[in-house]
């Protein structure tokens, strides 16, 4: 692997009393899609302004391409990034908006409106070049944004949530428009949301963080089949999460009685001990149900209580004997093969090897 | 609902007479600025021009007009860069001892006038500033500072705050950021707080009176007119400062005061 | 945070300080301070005396003086407060948005013209035999006697002090959450009753803050107690005048100008405290 872009060693940023960053050590490689996802106030857009120079790490060094950015003003970077609000300058029209940044740099007047017009044809936004920024749609604001960025041509963009703002249909549209840029110009993308959906379609590598610290790195399959915590586990929802008492671990298998049965897990790097409390999970989509009693090594009997539908895609929430809470997604033409209602009473089943042992209890 | 339909005409006229006893003075004053009678009443005497060929013989009043315009374009200049730093200071930074830097900067106008210009009347002749032009519009630069630093708070509290940051990250430094962004965002409120700091400062006469010597402006040739007896010619003057006031009022309004309230509405 | 000096940041407040620091600050200090500068041969030579705290609080004139500006200070904020309720409230209740915006417009057109003007222009008006004594002339009224009274003066605060009243009012009423004046009326509250129980207390900060601001207008306007008043009592702004402008006595002006700013920050602070006193029994 090649040297990272950039590089976070044990950073961390306070605002007063506030820690909104712990303790972050984090490689961004070259070229790579990067997603920083958690919810609101849990660190990710100050990472971002970090990164961009607006706010200054009170520990630990942050390196961009080997050098020291600690202390590097805002304008001496090149470190572009599409606002959350966009942060058009409204008094200017769309060209001139793309031409700002060359502008700052001191690029002459011709060579500035060559290359904007250049980037706006390749946003297909050319004939609004010299329409003000407050008469264009959502989606075209969000392209002159991307653009005003793309011109600098950097070696990488910083995204906050820029797609928070445009309607669901939009942001399908400008997800494929963000993929393909960036694999087209082989820079790297740093992309903060608090959206799982854009994180999982568009990232290489996803950094999920809680309260200022990293929850878990890895890629979208990593995060959603193999969540390293509790608290990643949940916050990715659709899983099932069950706990209980570790009875017996082998280097393959672990034992673990649980309120609603002893059932297998795959044993993780290092071995569980004997007698303490672990967690483990499994996606809902790796669930299967059945009306007999399968042969499975882990099975539940269950009772429906809800369903509910996204598009095609069906969720039942079932409930075993002991309480215990499961949740099953499956498409809806497989459903209709089962005639189930409040009430029905189901097994459900599950392969060890999709079985994920968390860290912590 | 009659009752209320009536009720209305009522609070309606309630209101017209209200506006009556506010402008009926302004129009009086333009309507005997044109009457021949020496002391106006009604009936009205013969249409005449005589005040205003008066007024413009006179030496005085175009002095005093031009004293005028040189010290409410000064203040107005002085108190919008005043304000418009205050405003930009407050808009973008916070710091220890704010409350009493904005107050530093709002509290002129609560004082009453007579005082400031005792005060400023002391205060300036201990400094040698005394009987100029010079005085007159460093006061005023103070009194009207505050119209100027709300007018352009408003006007930053419209502005996306990423806007600033925007410049920078795109390479500008701040300076850069303050002249590409932040000035050209704020400008029609810069231009309206010139107009309205200037019309303040275009009628200010108790300041002015205090601290200006024998270097008069037009409130206080026309507060010298008065203390002697009924002159029309004030009538005549009171035209013009009318129209200028109403000038930068309505310029400010244009370039302003409109859009704040629709952007508010 | 890294502490450094900030060039960028200093230059757009030291100057601003500085320059409030010397020209606003600085000549309230001053103030104060030639308040005990004695007067000698016509010229004022620094010294620490209460000379001049004693001579005019020590005359009856000058105590007077205070009663009377405070009085028909106090009269004309609350003339000009109640005159201006109905107007309010039928711009804030009955007006539309639009209507409302114009005639806040047209309120605001009077402070940035001359009052000089304006009040010259009540001069003629209110004359013996002017505008107004004529108009009444035709019904068979008068001629009154109105220039030179305590009619006069409270005219020209009004001509100060009434367009402020009627905006800050209509504004602090138009706020009203409309759905609490509807909770009252139908729970049968009467609509005399609404104005007094909800929609007073409702808006009292509001309303506290325009009565203040309606005195302290008044109460340093030297302009209509001294063309429309005839100056028959002086107020303390006249007293100033008076003794600056004739008497060459800086330092007892001085004295009777900080009284006024006394009086003012202790009416002042009363008004606000009033203002944003929460009412009995909340927490």
């Amino acid at each position: 692997m090649s040297d990272p872009l950039v590089t976070f060693r044990n950073v961390q940023k306070r605002f007063g009393d506030f820690v909104a960053v712990r303790d972050m050590t984090l490689d961004i490689q070259p070229g790579e899609f990067l997603a920083i996802m958690g919810s609101s106030g849990c660190g990710k857009t100050t990472t971002l302004r970090m990164l961009a120079g607006l706010e200054q790490p009170t520990r630990g060094e942050i390196r961009i391409a080997g050098r020291l950015m600690n202390d590097v003003k805002p304008h001496d970077r090149d470190t572009p990034l599409v606002w959350q609000s966009l942060a058009l300058f409204p008094f200017l029209t769309a060209r001139e908006n793309v031409e700002f940044g060359l502008k700052m740099r001191g690029v002459d007047k011709a060579e500035r409106k060559r290359r904007a017009l250049e980037w706006l044809d390749r946003m297909h936004i050319g004939e609004f070049a010299d329409r003000s920024v407050d008469t264009l749609s959502g989606g075209q604001k969000q392209r002159v944004a991307l653009a005003r960025s793309l011109v600098m041509e950097p070696q990488m963009l910083l995204l906050d949530e820029p797609l928070s703002a445009l309607d669901a249909n939009l942001v399908i549209r400008m997800q494929g428009v963000l993929t393909q840029l960036q694999k087209e110009l082989g820079i790297t993308f740093v992309y903060v949301t608090h959206s799982q959906s854009e994180a999982f379609a568009m990232a290489d590598r996803v950094v999920i963080m809680s309260q200022g610290d990293i929850a878990q790195i890895g890629t979208p399959k990593d995060i959603y089949r193999a969540p390293a915590n509790r608290f990643v586990a949940e916050f990715v929802g659709r899983n099932n999460i069950l706990t209980g008492t570790v009875k017996e671990a082998s280097s393959e298998t672990t034992r673990l009685a649980t309120p609603a049965g002893t059932f297998m897990v795959e044993t993780p790097e290092t071995e569980p001990q004997t007698g303490t409390k672990r967690s483990f999970v499994v996606s809902a989509d790796l669930v299967s149900l059945s009306l007999e009693e399968p042969t499975a090594a882990n099975r539940v009997h269950a009772k429906v209580i809800s369903e509910e539908f996204i598009g095609s895609v069906v969720t039942l929430f079932l409930e075993s004997g002991d309480g215990q809470e499961f949740k099953v997604q499956m498409q809806e033409r497989q459903l209709m093969n089962y005639d189930l209602h409040a009430g029905s009473q189901v097994w459900l089943s599950w392969e060890t090897e999709n079985a994920h042992m968390l860290d912590g209890d | 609902m009659t009752g209320n339909r009536a009720l209305n005409i009522v609070l309606g006229l309630y209101v017209l007479l209200i506006f009556i006893f506010v402008f009926a003075p302004i129009v009086f004053s333009l309507v005997f600025s044109l009457n021949s009678q020496r002391f106006p009443t009604i009936p009205l005497g013969e249409f005449s021009t005589e005040w205003y060929e008066k007024i413009l013989a006179d030496p005085d009043i175009w002095r005093a007009a031009l004293n005028s315009l040189i010290v409410s374009g000064c203040s107005a200049v002085l108190g919008t860069i005043l304000g418009f730093a205050t405003a930009y200071s407050d808009f973008r930074y916070s710091f220890r001892f704010k409350g009493p830097y904005l107050a530093l900067i709002l509290l002129p106008p609560t004082i009453p006038l007579i005082i400031m210009a005792l005060a400023m009347l002391a205060w300036l002749s201990r400094l040698g500033l005394s009987g100029q032009l010079w005085s007159i519009i460093i006061a005023h630069s103070v009194l009207t500072a505050p119209f100027a630093m709300a007018i352009i708070r408003l006007r930053l509290q419209q502005m996306d705050p990423d806007l600033e940051a925007a410049a920078w990250n795109l390479g500008g430094s701040e300076w850069q950021a303050m002249r590409h962004v932040i000035l050209p965002f704020c400008a029609p409120a810069i231009v309206s707080a010139l107009c309205l700091t200037a019309a303040v400062s275009f009628d200010e006469f108790a300041v002015a009176w205090f601290v200006s010597g024998l270097n008069k402006t037009v409130p206080v040739a026309i507060l010298e007119i008065v203390q002697g007896n009924i002159d029309p010619q004030v009538n005549a003057i009171g035209t013009f400062v009318f129209l200028t006031s109403m000038t930068l009022v309505i310029l400010a309004q244009v370039f302003f005061i409109s859009r704040q309230i629709r952007k508010t509405s | 945070m890294t502490k450094r000096l900030d060039l960028y940041a200093l230059t757009w407040r030291l100057p601003i300080i500085l320059w409030q620091l010397v020209f606003f600050v600085g000549p309230v200090l001053f103030m104060v301070a030639i308040s005990f500068f004695v007067v000698r041969n016509y010229r004022m030579q620094p010294a620490f005396d209460f000379v001049n705290w004693e001579k005019m609080l020590g005359r009856g004139y000058v105590w007077d003086s205070y009663w009377y500006t405070l009085f028909i200070a106090s009269l004309s904020a609350a003339i000009a407060m109640l005159i201006a309720f109905p107007a309010a409230y039928a711009l804030a209740f009955r007006a539309s948005e639009n209507l409302r915006r114009w005639a806040i417009f047209l309120l605001i057109i009077p402070f940035f013209t001359s009052y000089l003007v304006r009040t010259f222009s009540w001069y003629v008006i209110l004359a013996e035999t002017g505008v107004l004594n004529a108009l009444l002339g035709y019904v068979g009224l008068g001629p009154y006697t109105m220039l030179n009274t305590h009619f006069g003066t409270v005219v020209g605060y009004l001509t100060l002090t009434l367009p402020l009243a009627v905006i800050l009012q209509t504004v602090t009423m138009a706020n009203i959450d409309r759905t609490l004046i509807e909770a009252a009326r139908n729970l049968g509250c009467k609509p005399l009753a609404t104005i007094w129980r909800v929609v007073i207390p409702l808006s009292k900060t509001g309303l506290i803050i325009a009565a203040l601001f309606c005195f302290i207008l008044s109460f340093g306007d030297f302009i209509a107690p001294f063309y429309l008043g005839g100056s028959q009592e002086p107020t303390l702004p006249i007293l100033i005048l008076d003794t600056t402008k004739s008497g060459q006595q800086w330092p007892r002006a001085a004295v009777v100008a900080i009284m006024m700013m006394l009086t003012l920050f202790a009416i002042a602070f009363t008004a606000i405290a009033l203002a944003y006193r929460k009412p009995k029994g909340a927490r």
